[in-house]
C-alpha cells in the first residue's frame, strides 16, 4: 500500500481520492474476512433463533436464551468458567512473570533454560490434558503416591477443578512468560541504571521502573490468557466429560451439540458464550489497556 | 517467534526442545489405545452401489460381511465408509450427513440405543414390514432394540452382553446374587491383598448400563409396555441397585479408581490378578487366557459366568451392538432394504461375524457353536436387557451420570439422584 501512496495523491482532484482509493483496495479483504469471521458468526446467532429436532426446525425467537436462564447447567457452566478462568490467569501471571524475570537474567545455561522453560507451551493440549488425566488417575497415576495423599483427582469436584488449573497453568505459564519476555527486552538498561544510581533497591526497580513500563506486555498477555481460559475446551472435557462438576461453558455448549443433540440450544449457548468473552475482552482493553489501545487509535484516525 | 533473530546456538537449542517435545507426544501416542482408524472408505469395491456406514471398532467383522454380499452380487456391491470408534463421534458423523442432506449412506449401522432417536428426527425408514423376517429369528432383545413404539425402523445386525469374570482359584463357585459377589469378593480379596471388584466405572456409558443391569438385577423396568411413561422409581429397584453400590463402595468393594475405569482399565487389573471378579464384554477372554501372546497371569485361573441378580435367579445383562437401518435419504431404497435383510438373516454373513469374535444376533448360531462361552453367551443374550430405544436417550445416560454417579462415591444425596433421573427418563421419552 504504501507504494502505491504517491501515485493515489497525484490524481487527486480527478478520479478517486486517496481514502477512497483505500476503501477500494482493502474492500476485497474486508469482503473475505466478512465471510470468514462474520458469516459464522451471524449464521450461528440465526440458528439459536431455533428449536431444532432433526429435519423439523420451528422458529422461537428467544426461548432459547430464556431455556439458558432457566437451566442449572448452564450457571455450573458459568461458574465453573469463571472459577478457572480467575485461578488459573492468576497463577499463569505469577509463575510466568517469575519465569520472564529469571530469563531475562544473564547466567550460564540461560539459553537452555529458555528453551526448558517453553517445552509445555510446545506440547498440543489435548495431548497434554491426556497425560495429565493418567497421572492424576489412581491406576496408571503417580500424583497422589509422589504427594503421599489420597485424593479422588478426577472425580472429586473440588480437586478435579485444582487439577485442570494446574495442568493450565504448567501448559501455558510459558506463553505468558514468553510475552512478558518480549517486553522486559524493550525497557532500556540506562533506566535502571539511573533507578541503582538514584539509590532504588531490587524491589523498588521492579515496582517503579519494571512494572510500569512492562504494563503493556502485562496486558497483551493477560488479555490472551482471560479471552482463551474462558473459552477452554480440552482439560475439562478430558478430565470429566460432559459431568456438570466440572463442565465449562465451552462443553456445555458441545455437550447440545453432539451429545445430546439440540442444535439451537447449542447455538444460543455458543452465541452467549461468544458476548461474554467479547465483553471481558472490550472490558480488559477500556480499563486496562486504554493507552496500549488508545495510543494507537487516534493515530488511525489522522492517517 | 521466529522473527526475533537469535545467535546460531540458541536456534539449535530450540531445535533440540522441538524434536523433544515432538518425542514425548509420540510416546504419549502410542501408549494410547489404537484409535481414529475411522472417517474412511474401506475399499471394498470398485464400482459400488451403495455405501454402509459403520463404526471402525470390530473392522473386520464387517470387511468379512461386505466381501460375503460383493462375492454374491457383483453387480450390485457394497462398499463401507467406517465411522470413528467411539460412539458419540459416530453419531455425529451420521448426523451431519442426514441434516445437512448429504446422504451418502445408504445404510446406517446404528448403536442398539439410537433407534428411537434416529426415527423421531426422521433419518430412518420404517421397516414394519420386514418384521417377520427377524421375528424368532433373531434374540428377542436385539428385536426389540431395534423398535420404537411398537414399529421396527431397523433390523438387528451383531450384539454383546456382559460376563462375570471370576477367579477360580480363589472362589470355588459362581456366585448367584449380588450380595455373594460382594461378601466372597470382599472375603477373598483381603485375604490376597488384591481388589474386590473391578468394572465399568468412569462417568460414561459403561457406568450406566453398569447401574442398569444392577437395577434390572432388582426386577426394576424402566418404562411401561408402550414406552410412554417412566416406571423408574416404581418399586424398589432403583433404591436397591443405588443402595447397594453405596454400600459396596464404603466397604471397599470396588478397586481404587473404579469411578475413572474403563473396560480396559478393567481387563489390565484383572489380566495382572489384581482383582477377583470382573463385569466385562467377552473379548476379553482370548486375552485373559494369553492367547496370541498376551501376557496374564490368570491365564489357568479363570472362567466366566453370567451376571447374577439380587433374588438369585436369572442374568440380567445388558444388551449392547448394532441394528442395520436404512437412510431416508438413499437412493437405492430396495438395495438397501435387501441388504439389511440379509445381514440379519443369513447365516453366512452371521457366522462371519462369530469368527471374527462379535457376537451375532442370529439365535440358530448360537445353538450351533462349539465353544461353551459362546453357548453360554447365547443364553445371556437371551435373557439380555435391551435399553429403552427412546429418542432422550443420550439425555437419559447423561442424567445418570450427572447424578447417580457422584452418589454413589457419597457426593450427593441418593434420594435427590433418584427423582432426577426418573425426570430425565420421563423428558427421554420425547413428548413435551
Amino acid at each position: 500500500m504504501a507504494a502505491g501512496t504517491p501515485k493515489a495523491r497525484s490524481r487527486r482532484g480527478h478520479g478517486l481520492g486517496e481514502r477512497a482509493m483505500g476503501r477500494f483496495f482493502l474492500a476485497p479483504s474486508f469482503a473475505f474476512m466478512a465471510l470468514i469471521a462474520l458469516f459464522p458468526v451471524l449464521y450461528a446467532i440465526g440458528m439459536s433463533l431455533y428449536r431444532i429436532r432433526g429435519f423439523d426446525q420451528d422458529f422461537v425467537g428467544l426461548g432459547n436464551y430464556l431455556d439458558a436462564l432457566g437451566d442449572s447447567g448452564f450457571y455450573s457452566a458459568v461458574f465453573n468458567t469463571f472459577v478457572f478462568t480467575v485461578a488459573s490467569v492468576s497463577l499463569e501471571f505469577v509463575i510466568g512473570m517469575a519465569f520472564a524475570l529469571i530469563m531475562h537474567q544473564a547466567f550460564v545455561g540461560r539459553g537452555l533454560t529458555r528453551v526448558v522453560i517453553l517445552v509445555p507451551w510446545v506440547v498440543p493440549t489435548a495431548v497434554a490434558a491426556q497425560v495429565w488425566r493418567y497421572m492424576f488417575d489412581h491406576n496408571p497415576g503417580f500424583v497422589n503416591a509422589v504427594l503421599g495423599t489420597d485424593i479422588n483427582w478426577l472425580r472429586d469436584p473440588f480437586w478435579s477443578m485444582v487439577g485442570i488449573i494446574s495442568a493450565d497453568v504448567w501448559k501455558t505459564a510459558p506463553f505468558v512468560a514468553l510475552l512478558l519476555l518480549a517486553g522486559l527486552q524493550t525497557i532500556p538498561r540506562d533506566f535502571y541504571e539511573a533507578a541503582r544510581v538514584d539509590g532504588a533497591n531490587a524491589l523498588q526497580r521492579f515496582w517503579y521502573v519494571t512494572l510500569p513500563l512492562l504494563k503493556p506486555a502485562i496486558v497483551v498477555a493477560l488479555l490472551f490468557r482471560t479471552v482463551d481460559a474462558l473459552r477452554m475446551f480440552d482439560f475439562a472435557y478430558i478430565f470429566a466429560g460432559y459431568s456438570n462438576s466440572l463442565a465449562t461453558l465451552s462443553v456445555y455448549a458441545q455437550r447440545y451439540l453432539i451429545a445430546e443433540p439440540d442444535l439451537g440450544y447449542a447455538n444460543a449457548l455458543s452465541t452467549i458464550t461468544f458476548v461474554i468473552v467479547m465483553l471481558v475482552g472490550l472490558a480488559f482493553i477500556s480499563r486496562m489497556g486504554r493507552q496500549v489501545v488508545g495510543e494507537a487509535a487516534p493515530r488511525k484516525e489522522k492517517a | 517467534m521466529s522473527e526475533v533473530p537469535r545467535p546460531a546456538g540458541q536456534t539449535a537449542r530450540a531445535w533440540a526442545a522441538g524434536a523433544l517435545a515432538l518425542g514425548l507426544a509420540l510416546a504419549t501416542g502410542c501408549g494410547e489405545p489404537p484409535q481414529d482408524e475411522g472417517d474412511e472408505s474401506a475399499g471394498l469395491a470398485d464400482d459400488p452401489e451403495f455405501v454402509w456406514a459403520i463404526g471402525s471398532s470390530d473392522r473386520p467383522a464387517h470387511e468379512a460381511v461386505a466381501r460375503l454380499w460383493n462375492e454374491k452380487n457383483p453387480d450390485r456391491q457394497v462398499e463401507i465408509f467406517f465411522l470413528a470408534a467411539t460412539a458419540d463421534e459416530q453419531r455425529q458423523a451420521l448426523f451431519q450427513d442426514l441434516q445437512s442432506r448429504a446422504g451418502e449412506f445408504d445404510v446406517l449401522g446404528l448403536d442398539v440405543i439410537w433407534t428411537g432417536e434416529f426415527a423421531d428426527y426422521g433419518y430412518i425408514e420404517s421397516l414394519e414390514d420386514l418384521r417377520p423376517e427377524v421375528e424368532d429369528t433373531s434374540l428377542e432383545g436385539a428385536v426389540d432394540s431395534a423398535q420404537w413404539q411398537q414399529e421396527m425402523y431397523a433390523l438387528p445386525y451383531s450384539s454383546n452382553g456382559a460376563f462375570l469374570y471370576y477367579r477360580t482359584d480363589l472362589v470355588d463357585d459362581p456366585p448367584t446374587t449380588w450380595e455373594e459377589v460382594l461378601e466372597t469378593g470382599t472375603e477373598a480379596a483381603e485375604e490376597e491383598g488384591i481388589a474386590p471388584f473391578v468394572g465399568l466405572g468412569d462417568r460414561y456409558e459403561g457406568f450406566v448400563l453398569s447401574f442398569f443391569e444392577l437395577f434390572w438385577g432388582a426386577e426394576g423396568e424402566l418404562y411401561d409396555e408402550a414406552q410412554e411413561n417412566s416406571t423408574f422409581a416404581e418399586g424398589d429397584a432403583a433404591e436397591t441397585a443405588l443402595d447397594f453400590m453405596v454400600r459396596a463402595n464404603e466397604q471397599g468393594f470396588f478397586a481404587e479408581g473404579y469411578d475413572s475405569m474403563v473396560e480396559d482399565d478393567a481387563r489390565a487389573l484383572f489380566q495382572s490378578g489384581e482383582a477377583v471378579y470382573m463385569r466385562n464384554w467377552p473379548y476379553a477372554v482370548p486375552l485373559l487366557a494369553g492367547e496370541e501372546g498376551e501376557e496374564s497371569a490368570v491365564a489357568d485361573d479363570f472362567a466366566v459366568a453370567p451376571l447374577p441378580t439380587f433374588h438369585g435367579e436369572g442374568s440380567t445383562s445388558v444388551l449392547g451392538g448394532f441394528n442395520n437401518a436404512v437412510s431416508t435419504l438413499s437412493e437405492n431404497e430396495e438395495l438397501a432394504r435387501e441388504f439389511v435383510t440379509w445381514a440379519a438373516t443369513d447365516p453366512e454373513a452371521q457366522d462371519a461375524l462369530l469368527d471374527n469374535s462379535l457376537p451375532p444376533t442370529m439365535q440358530s448360531i448360537y445353538d450351533e457353536t462349539g465353544d461353551p462361552d459362546f453357548q453360554m453367551l447365547g443364553d445371556i443374550l437371551a435373557d439380555a436387557e435391551a435399553r429403552p430405544p427412546v429418542p432422550g436417550y443420550n439425555s437419559l445416560s447423561l442424567a445418570v451420570q450427572d447424578h447417580i454417579h457422584p452418589a454413589f462415591l457419597g457426593q450427593t444425596d441418593p434420594d435427590e439422584a433418584l427423582e432426577s433421573v426418573d425426570d430425565a427418563a420421563q423428558d427421554a421419552v420425547g413428548e413435551e
